[in-house]
């Protein structure tokens, strides 16, 4: 689960925008992390769903593996990537965003994205266990500490106090093991301020993804696959929480006046489920526009409401980040967003990738139809191996889902 | 009994435990389904027969309403003998969260098979922090709870530490028959993993008596005549095709790093104030599995050594589809036993195999290797 920037600009980006500001706070985090590096300093390879709170307060400069992942398969380096990590003997079946980045960690080259090698690596298994065994592997390949916070899957609807326990008392471990490595102190203050600038960055993205109930809705929803690499990594920064109120602000604004980044008439509005194709961004988002209908949202709208009130809170937070929660409390948050939004029609990415976040849609899926009576479409696809993915079959899987919601329209 | 008398009763049970979970419905026992790594003998204490559940080598139907083609066949098969009513009359599932698959597979279960209750494990990865172990007890009394709401007997702290001591005579047979075994060669691979897989449909206790007298009749025997000795490694390695082209090929299994054979019963509990917290010892202190955090990976130097010490010429990896925890071990586990001069066979295995001429080709290279 990761995203990057990579909408190509055809018009020279307004520099005060809130898409040109989103997108210098993500190439910053790069540029950080290079110059932390030349200056000596320890940097890290961070898992998408680690507590950012940490490094950020710590001050320690780290990348995300599937940010650059996801950017070298957008940019068309997936799939040569992922054949370096097969002739190593590791399965093409494993997710693609780990074989591109054991590919970097043995190659330590890819012009899809560079990165600057870490000094340890950052591990959060709320998303996937496929994080641990990838992150152990880096770990030993690099000769360098891995830290590990688990965050089990919940298989209830609320997070046990044991859970909360639990995890609290990792985040600590892992900011005294950081300490050690780095030589960098927490500091209570500077924890305070990130914990707020976070707050503001996913109260401005809560409200701007929300902005979507209007309609026409004032922006494409592939918007949000770009903006959300800012709220996944640098939300607790405060030129992160400036431009998502930027954003939100541009977002009533286009509503006020009409407009929209939906360029053509919005006919229909779906929800999308699952990661980008990043190697086919282009392909699925015309597929979509071709025919009208325009993605309002996707969970991401709602999972990056990370606002709490203090470290414990925090701690529960992470415990119920899309891919750690059961199914009827992940059906709950999207039928929610689907009614809120006005969807027609949901449109299912089976992500071969992604065991854990394809393993019970089927089910979510039908149950999420049958409760907000829209249809459902999936496709088979992959969000960084090129191989996985066939035009033809979203082609059809998108018309017939445009056809039922045609006939909803006139029935 | 005589040894291959005794190595037929282990086989009739592993190839029918439908019969076995009949049988103990009939004697008015409660059936709770268990597998990978779950407290049983929390079920065992509160009165009722753990079975395994992991799946069985059938085609994939009904099932594929809930899973996609890429989660692995042990899901897969599972959900698919729960729906088709193969379980029927067992109380509860216990299924833990040790990977993707496994996760996904309890959501699916509560609405695939309601009629056997879904009660979710969830074990910690940092289990060697106290936290860890505290987290573990949660899971465990959650489980509890769980047992005691479908109206087993209430939990009892002195009836689990009668159960810890069954399973401690278990854990002790297993492994000294599994010496045992590899110093008569005559036994053959698929006598072997019956006498493994038989455990998952067995009151551990009468489990252990058969194995004792196995241990005794083999130590009366004369051990046949030398084979390759080859270890395996993997998730299941029960497949009778495969076993049969081992046999076939003079290869003997002396060890095995197989989730569902010695994996089983490397851990052992601790003394503690409450059984129940010697049972979470024995959870914490688990290693060198592919499910468990192990930065260090451990797991690839126990392959190496373990197959060193009995003397195993090569390692023979048994893959299953789609399970990413083996996939992501594998390149690291050839490098290593090539580098202490140990042969490899990787072979991708699941359950809905139906030609194994690919295997036998690359069994037979294997033999080859090992023999040159
Ligand atoms: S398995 Fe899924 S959640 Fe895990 S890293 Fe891959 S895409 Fe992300
Ligand atoms: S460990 Fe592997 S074989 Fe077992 S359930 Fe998980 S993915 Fe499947």
């Amino acid at each position: 689960m990761a995203e990057e920037q990579v909408k190509k600009h055809r018009t020279p980006p307004d520099p005060n925008s809130a898409k040109y500001k989103l997108g210098q706070i993500a190439a910053k985090a790069y540029q950080d992390a290079f110059d932390a590096k030349v200056r000596g300093e320890k940097i890290g390879w961070c898992a998408s769903n680690f507590p950012v709170e940490i490094p950020e307060t710590l001050g320690i400069a780290v990348v995300y593996p599937e940010n650059q992942a996801a950017a070298i398969a957008a940019r068309g380096f997936g799939q040569q990537m992922c054949e370096i990590s097969e002739a190593d003997g590791y399965s093409n079946d494993i997710c693609a965003y780990a074989r591109i980045s054991l590919a970097y960690a043995k190659t330590k080259d890819c012009e899809g994205q560079q990165v600057p090698m870490p000094d340890f690596v950052l591990c959060c298994n709320n998303i996937c266990n496929c994080m641990i065994k990838w992150y152990e592997n880096l770990a030993k390949e690099l000769g360098i500490p891995m830290i590990m916070i688990d965050i089990p899957f919940n298989p209830d609807y609320d997070v046990p106090e044991s859970e909360v326990a639990y995890v609290k008392a990792q985040f600590l471990d892992a900011i005294h093991q950081l300490e050690k490595i780095t030589g960098k102190k927490w500091s209570p203050e500077k924890y305070k301020e990130v914990m707020e600038y976070s707050g503001r960055s996913s109260r401005a993205w809560l409200a701007a993804t929300a902005t979507a109930k209007y309609e026409p809705s004032p922006f494409n929803g592939f918007d949000l696959l770009n903006h959300m690499a800012v709220m996944v990594t640098a939300r607790g920064k405060k030129e992160a929480a400036e431009a998502m109120e930027l954003l939100l602000k541009e977002y009533e604004q286009n509503h006020a006046e009409g407009k929209s980044t939906y360029r053509g008439e919005e006919k229909y509005r779906i929800m999308f489920e699952g990661i980008a194709c990043w190697p086919y961004l282009r392909a699925t988002s015309h597929g979509l526009k071709d025919r009208g209908i325009n993605m309002v949202t996707t969970i991401y709208a709602d999972a990056f409401g990370f606002i709490y009130k203090d470290f414990d809170d925090m701690c529960a937070q992470y415990c119920k980040v899309p891919n750690a929660i059961n199914l009827e409390y992940a059906r709950d948050k999207r039928v929610k967003l689907c009614k809120e939004n006005k969807v027609e029609g949901l449109l299912v990415h089976t992500n071969r990738s992604c065991k854990l976040w394809s393993g019970f849609m089927p089910e979510m899926s039908r149950q999420i139809g049958e409760e907000c009576g829209i249809p459902v479409a999936s496709f088979d696809g992959d969000q960084a191996d090129p191989r996985n993915f066939s035009e033809a079959q979203y082609d059809t899987r998108v018309q017939g889902l445009t056809e039922i919601m045609e006939a909803n329209k006139e029935g | 009994m005589s040894v291959k008398e005794i190595l037929g009763r282990f086989h009739e049970i592993a190839a029918d435990p439908k019969a076995m979970k009949d049988k103990y419905l009939s004697e008015g026992r409660e059936i709770v389904l268990v597998n990978y790594y779950t407290p049983e003998e929390i079920v065992h204490s509160m009165g009722a027969v753990p079975m395994g559940a992991w799946g069985a080598d059938v085609k994939i139907n009904e099932a594929k309403k809930y899973f996609p083609t890429f989660i692995c066949s042990i899901v897969q098969s599972a959900v698919e003998l729960g729906m088709k009513g193969e379980y029927a009359g067992a109380k509860a599932f216990i299924i833990p969260s040790l990977c993707d698959s496994l996760k996904v597979m309890g959501q699916n279960w509560k609405v695939a098979v309601p009629s056997i209750k879904f009660i979710p494990m969830t074990y910690p990865q940092n289990r060697k922090p106290e936290y860890g172990a505290q987290f573990t007890k949660a899971g465990y009394e959650r489980v509890i709870s769980e047992l005691e709401e479908l109206g087993l007997p209430r939990f009892s702290d002195e009836k689990l530490k009668a159960s810890l001591s069954v399973y401690e005579e278990h854990n002790r047979v297993m492994n000294e028959v599994s010496e045992l075994m590899a110093s008569h060669p005559e036994i053959s691979n698929q006598e072997r993993s019956d006498v493994f897989k038989s455990a998952f449909f067995m009151l551990k206790e009468e489990h252990t008596a058969l194995v004792k007298e196995l241990i005794n009749a083999l130590k009366e025997q004369k051990p046949g005549t030398d084979k390759l000795k080859i270890m395996t490694s993997g998730i299941i390695c029960d497949a009778p095709d495969i076993l049969k082209i081992l046999d076939e090929n003079g290869l003997q299994i002396v060890c095995d790093d197989v989730c569902t054979e010695t994996r089983q019963y490397r851990a052992s509990y601790k003394e503690k104030a409450t059984a129940l917290d010697s049972l979470v010892s024995k959870f914490c202190d688990m290693d060198q599995d592919t499910l468990l955090y192990d930065a260090d990976k451990t797991r690839i130097d126990y392959i190496v050594e373990k197959a060193k010490k009995t003397g195993a010429k090569g390692v023979l990896l048994l893959l299953t589809k789609f399970c990413d925890p083996e996939e992501f071990d594998a390149p690291m586990i050839r490098k290593a036993c090539e580098k202490a001069g140990l042969s490899v066979n990787i072979i991708e295995i699941d359950r809905q195999m139906v030609n194994y001429e690919q295997a036998r080709t690359s069994i037979e290279t294997f033999r080859d290797l090992l023999n040159g």
